[in-house]
């Protein structure tokens, strides 16, 4: 046995050209040398396992995932990462700027691993085509930017003088203020701030779907392993229930005796890392008995409940909708479509898993940790700590991609008991496998639904009955439940409407939010259906959908009316063109065995939450140097919050945007923003920031008295204002100042005016929808059932482009995901619980997607803008599905579209 | 957990001297063995890198290569020779895996690799005859569809994952391997062993010996060979289906056939009476369509699998239309 000191295990090599030597253990990851050992934290992990790519250096100049190489191996070689690439590489410093200007970067946890391969391409090939760089990055996952911004930036990259930043005023398409230094490899995540000395934690779950369980000697265990101490239900001293809905706080931080689904949490290690590090699994004092599970609805209606303790049945709550009368106007119709429709479980799959460490200071817990949600964290950390809010400080790091499920409790929890319990800090990082089996999903649907029309094209009827599979805990199913019999109608005119949607508990890992909130299932549905009426009537698909679209003095099925900015129609008939070019290629290709198919597809979705107060604060505060400073607190996760955020107030300011400077969502210093989810931040708060702006720039100038066309200069650090040619210096030294610091502070509040539902689902759920409409070109082989797009066209109504880059990136982003759910993903407990059995799209998997942006200025957005972020998935799946269908007349009605789904519906029509 | 060794080997000789029984690995690039070392699947104590060793690509007097053991995937994909003379194998290793793991992996692990199924992997979970056994098989009734079809048995329904194989079997390629009892040569085609009741004993490596070089035969004149990989996204995804073919036409009819199958088969599924089937017969699509048939006439499917019978029957013929249609 070799002396665990010996200096046989050092290994030396040349890390951005500077010689190191590492005493690793033997066959330690090299990216965790890198990372732990030698202050990588540039080098990024997102599976440990060579699927991702985020881990991508250069050993020797070729590109590898650092992940999968032992450090030893790394003896004598030249390594290279993203920060040192960037700092001294003149590939990666054009490259830096051209990913910066196309905004090939989002969230930015794959960026490393993006820059570290297409580094290693332009060496080779300094001027590459789309197909090499798509080649040379198959191997680097992205879940936000649908690559073809990167293939864009990749390929530009030689090209030298990119054109120069725009202003930053509003509609202005400037590059996202956080971009480079996510590019360089600066960025920190969640796992990226711990201190050294932290202990790790480690979280003990579930391997059943579920199953009872009793531990053995826990404290003997921890004493000869050398942990801290082992957290179990017993140590949690408030609420050992979390939640997000009010009166549906289910889910139990450690599960007491019983695990209700595979992955659930039932203890938490904590140690020093060689400790738990070297822990074998295997053989922790746990018991555990399988009990039969309910995996479906259908099943778990007919089984034992759940949760007994909140009822008779497994049915978690109901949403309803009616205005009308639905069953008549379908006897009535001249013709009707009906089917079932089925999704699966749709992982969020973020590169970047749960992190964070908390800490202990001054008796307040302080959690750093990438979330969505830090003002709701804190809530729940109150109850399940039993502690008041001021005791507790969220601390936002940066978020390497959410989607939705990082609204939810994580690594909070934990961290926060084990600080408090070790008093030491405390961190943990999620394993992919971990991170996939315990996150919230997409609810899988079962929807069966029945939509008439008459002869003159206008629809007449529609009843929608929908099960939701919200898995063993409720998370955000009953926003589920609500949102889907509100949005099944799709924005169109329907008088005669009924709608029911049910949440219910099943043996599934717990369905929470992600992107859409069950409208892009229900849209699925619907927008299938119109298809299939066209297709009765004889009419144009698109010309069916623009007959019946929405429009503004038009009641929703709510019966809620929009005097303005009821977009969809605009959206629809700006896809005539490529609907019209389109059909010109459809059907038989060069290849008697490929067919294409175009297909379009609607939707729609209310801004921010269904009849809750949703309110946003924002304040922003000058310093007595005349420093601006904007506490943006709605969270970034990549879709571009600080960016769009800090716009929007500067331009209600009068200030520019170099300016500012930005302050995050820490909950100590920065007013709560509410949650990024829902569409709601540029809307919501970003008529916070306006407001807050606004009076920031009212309090200034009466301090000159000048009039509101004043102008306001900053420049170096000096404000003077402008007004009526004169230039006054206000005197900030000269003002007192508040208990931050401030001068001058403002904090202004918005809540979007909504009204409730009635028992029938009527009122008004939401102040502004946004709309979207998207037009998919694909080729089916109908021999082996594979199908590839071609391109897409995505038209959407955001009211106002407050940053058209950004609305870009989101589009793009939101077509990938739902391209994904259309044809590959599917998460199945237990069985695709890693990142090459659950697949999400490739950057060869994306074609080019064009993005028409629409201006239908809503009442209430902030200089007209609506939200976005869930709208840009809504329409992709049934506008591919539609193309399948128009390509073969083979109507898919399962997601996703596998190969060997496609290829079955293919031969019960009859195809050879 | 026992503490872990990790030793640099000079030479083939000096790894095998140092492999001193069950709890020793030879640790090539590692892309596979760090994994199954992450989930405990794979414990050994003393790491003995192989890496670095059998680097080259040489060619024979018979006309045919010599490729090392340690050779990166994609240096054998990139070859000059390999991509004119056995364009199948560059295609496979093409279609494997991301560019980042064909720059680790070696030949040698990658003809080594253990099956992707998912409950093998699932330690704590699922039972594994491959894993433990005489525990049972949970892939069996379980979700299946990326299960074998051809091979399979009542035990073990995993396939093979590599691509990279499957070519190297279409090419009846040979691997060297070097033990304490000398030096032997086993026709790839003979190397795999099927699961029967014992699906832990994949291969016919000894313990302590180590794979040091694969041998392809001399081209063929006139041979066209390509491959085609059928999976549920564009790159980096393993195959639901995967072929090796070629052909080997003169006068209009077909005098030679080559058929290998991935992703439906513990092994690289060679289909010698499909391919006998074909020779002596016109390249046409009746005579493919039969050869499909004869392949996949033995196949035992579950409910998850069943459609990888028609789809494999699919791309054999796809596959052979095209390498006939070349010929023309």
């Amino acid at each position: 046995m070799m002396d665990k000191n010996s200096r046989l295990s050092l290994t030396a090599f040349t890390l951005n050209g500077q010689m190191v030597e590492v005493d690793a253990p033997p066959g330690e990851r090299l990216s965790h040398s890198l990372r732990e050992r030698l202050g990588a934290r540039d080098v990024k992990i997102g599976c440990n396992a060579g699927d991702c790519g985020a881990c991508t250096v250069l050993v020797d100049g070729a590109p590898l995932c650092a992940c999968l190489m032992a450090t030893q191996q790394a003896m004598g070689k030249v390594v290279e990462t993203v920060s040192g690439l960037a700092a001294d590489d003149p590939d990666a410093k054009a490259l830096a700027d051209s990913f910066q200007a196309h905004q090939a970067a989002q969230c930015g946890i794959c960026t490393p691993g993006m820059m570290v391969s297409a580094v290693a391409l332009l060496r080779d090939s300094p001027q590459p085509d789309a197909t090499q760089v798509a080649d040379a990055l198959s191997g680097v996952l992205c879940r936000c930017t649908g690559y073809r911004k990167i293939i864009d930036a990749v390929v530009a990259a030689h090209i030298p003088g990119l054109e120069a930043p725009a202003d930053g005023s509003v509609g202005s398409p400037i590059p996202r203020i956080d971009g480079a230094a996510k590019i360089a490899g600066a960025e920190r995540f969640g796992d990226d701030i711990a201190p050294p000395d932290a202990l790790v934690l480690r979280v003990i779950r579930a391997p059943h779907d579920h199953a009872d369980f009793t531990f053995g000697d826990l404290s003997g265990f921890a004493r000869s392993h050398g942990l801290a101490t082992i957290l179990t239900a017993q140590d949690v001293p408030g609420r050992n229930r979390f939640g997000v809905i009010p009166g549906f706080e289910d889910q139990p931080v450690f599960a007491e005796g019983r695990a209700r689904f595979r992955g659930e949490a039932v203890a938490a290690l904590i140690g020093p890392a060689e400790a738990v590090t070297a822990l074998d699994m295997t053989v922790l004092p746990i018991t555990w008995a399988a009990l039969p599970a309910a995996m479906t609805c259908d099943a778990a209606m007919a089984a034992l409940p759940l949760h007994p303790d909140r009822g008779e049945t497994n049915e978690m709550c109901r949403g309803f909708v009616q205005c009308g009368h639905a069953e008549s106007a379908l006897a009535e119709a001249d013709v009707v479509a009906k089917g079932l429709f089925e999704t699966g479980f749709v992982e969020h799959a973020y590169i970047e898993p749960e992190a964070g460490f908390a800490e202990v200071h001054d008796r307040q817990v302080v959690v750093h940790a990438c979330t969505q949600a830090p003002g709701m964290d804190r809530e729940a950390l109150a109850a399940i700590l039993a502690q008041p809010l001021d005791q507790i400080r969220i601390v936002p790091t940066a978020v390497g991609g959410g989607f939705g499920s990082k609204l939810d409790l994580s690594v909070q929890p934990f961290l926060a008991l084990a600080a408090l319990k070790t008093r030491r800090a405390v961190r943990i990082a999620y394993g992919r496998v971990e991170s996939m089996q315990s996150s919230t999903k997409r609810h899988p649907a079962r929807m069966q639904v029945k939509i008439g029309a008459r002869k003159d094209g206008r629809l007449s009827g529609m009843a929608f009955d929908g099960d939701f599979n919200t898995g063993a805990y409720a998370s955000w199913g009953p926003t589920v439940s609500n949102r889907v019999p509100i949005h099944a109608s799709g924005p169109y005119r329907i008088s005669d409407y009924r709608a029911k949607a049910r949440g219910i508990y099943t043996n599934g890992p717990p369905a929470g939010a992600f992107r859409g909130f069950g409208v892009p299932q229900a849209a699925i549905a619907q927008e299938s259906l119109f298809d299939d009426l066209a297709a009765q009537l004889g009419m144009d698909p698109l010309e069916f959908r623009i007959l019946n679209a929405l429009d503004n003095d038009t009641p929703t099925v709510t019966g809620q009316v929009f005097e303005g900015g009821v977009g969809i129609k605009v959206c629809l008939e700006a896809l005539r063109p490529a609907w019209q070019a389109a059909h010109a290629e459809s059907g038989r290709t060069g290849d008697p065995a490929i067919r294409r198919g175009v297909g379009v597809a609607a939707g729609w979705y209310g801004c921010g939450n269904t009849s809750l107060p949703n309110p946003s604060t924002i304040k922003a505060g000058i310093r007595p140097d005349g420093t601006i400073v904007l506490h943006q607190g709605a969270m970034d996760i990549g879709q571009g919050a600080n960016t769009v955020i800090a716009q929007i107030f500067a331009q209600a300011m009068g200030v520019t945007m170099a300016d500012l400077t930005l302050i995050g969502g820490d909950t100590q210093v920065t007013p709560d923003a509410g949650k990024t989810s829902a569409s709601r931040q540029t809307f919501v708060s970003g008529n916070a920031a306006k407001l807050s702006g606004e009076t920031l720039r009212a309090q200034l100038l009466a301090l000159v008295n000048a009039g509101p066309e004043a102008q306001i200069v900053v420049s170096d650090g000096q404000i003077s204002i402008t007004d009526g040619g004169q230039m006054h210096m206000p005197d900030l030294r000269a003002l007192p100042v508040d208990g931050e610091g401030y001068s001058l502070a403002a904090s202004e509040t918005y809540d979007p005016p909504t009204l409730p539902l009635d028992e029938n689902g009527q009122g008004s759920p939401y102040a502004q929808f946004g709309y979207a409409a998207h037009l998919a070109v694909v080729d089916v082989d109908t021999r082996l059932g594979t199908v590839t797009p071609v391109r897409l066209v995505a038209a959407h109504d955001v009211g106002r482009a407050i940053n058209p880059l950004l609305v870009e990136g989101q589009v793009h982003g939101g077509v990938a995901q739902g391209l994904g759910m259309a044809l590959m993903e599917e998460y199945i407990p237990g069985r695709t619980e890693n990142l090459h059995d659950y697949l999400i799209p490739t950057i060869g998997d994306v074609p080019p997607i064009e993005t028409l942006i629409i201006e239908e200025p809503d009442p209430h957005g902030p200089f007209g803008a609506k939200g976005l972020g869930e709208h840009a998935l809504i329409p992709t799946a049934p506008a591919i599905l539609n193309a399948i269908s128009r390509a073969t007349g083979v109507r898919i009605r399962q997601v996703p579209a596998t190969p060997a789904r496609v290829r079955a519906a293919l031969k019960e029509a009859g195809y050879a | 957990m026992n503490p872990l060794t990790y030793e640099k080997a000079t030479s083939s000789a000096d790894a095998l001297e140092r492999h001193d029984g069950d709890a020793a690995k030879f640790l090539g690039a590692g892309t596979n063995l760090v994994d199954l070392m992450r989930e405990g699947i794979a414990t050994p104590t003393r790491l003995i890198d192989v890496t670095g060793l059998a680097q080259g690509i040489e060619e024979q007097s018979d006309g045919g290569l010599r490729i090392g053991a340690g050779v990166s995937n994609t240096a054998v994909a990139d070859d000059t020779t390999i991509r004119a003379e056995y364009p199948a194998l560059s295609r496979a290793i093409l279609a494997g895996a991301s560019a980042q793991i064909r720059n680790m992996a070696t030949v040698g692990g990658n003809i080594l690799q253990r099956t992707r199924c998912s409950y093998f992997y699932d330690v704590a979970g699922s039972r594994c005859n491959k894993r433990t056994p005489g525990e049972g098989c949970d892939a069996i009734g379980g979700f299946n569809r990326a299960h074998g079809i051809l091979g399979v048995s009542d035990s073990c329904i995993a396939t093979h994952p590599s691509d990279m194989s499957v070519a190297l079997s279409l090419y009846d390629a040979v691997i060297n391997v070097e033990g304490d009892q000398g030096t032997r040569s086993i026709p790839i085609n003979d190397f795999y062993v099927l699961p029967g009741d014992t699906p832990d004993i994949e291969n016919q490596l000894n313990p302590g010996e180590l794979i040091v070089s694969v041998d392809l035969p001399a081209p063929s004149a006139n041979r066209r060979a390509t491959y085609r990989k059928v999976r549920d996204r564009a790159s980096y995804a393993f195959a639901l289906v995967s072929v090796a073919g070629s052909l080997i036409i003169e006068d209009g009819l077909v005098v030679d056939a080559g058929i290998s199958l991935g992703g439906v088969a513990p092994k690289p599924w060679r289909a010698t009476e499909a391919e006998a089937a074909i020779v002596g017969s016109p390249p046409i699509e009746e005579t493919f369509r039969n050869a499909a048939q004869i392949a996949l006439a033995d196949a035992t499917t579950q409910p998850g699998n069943v459609f990888k019978t028609e789809l494999a029957q699919r791309v054999i013929v796809a596959v052979l239309q095209d390498l006939a249609g070349d010929a023309q």
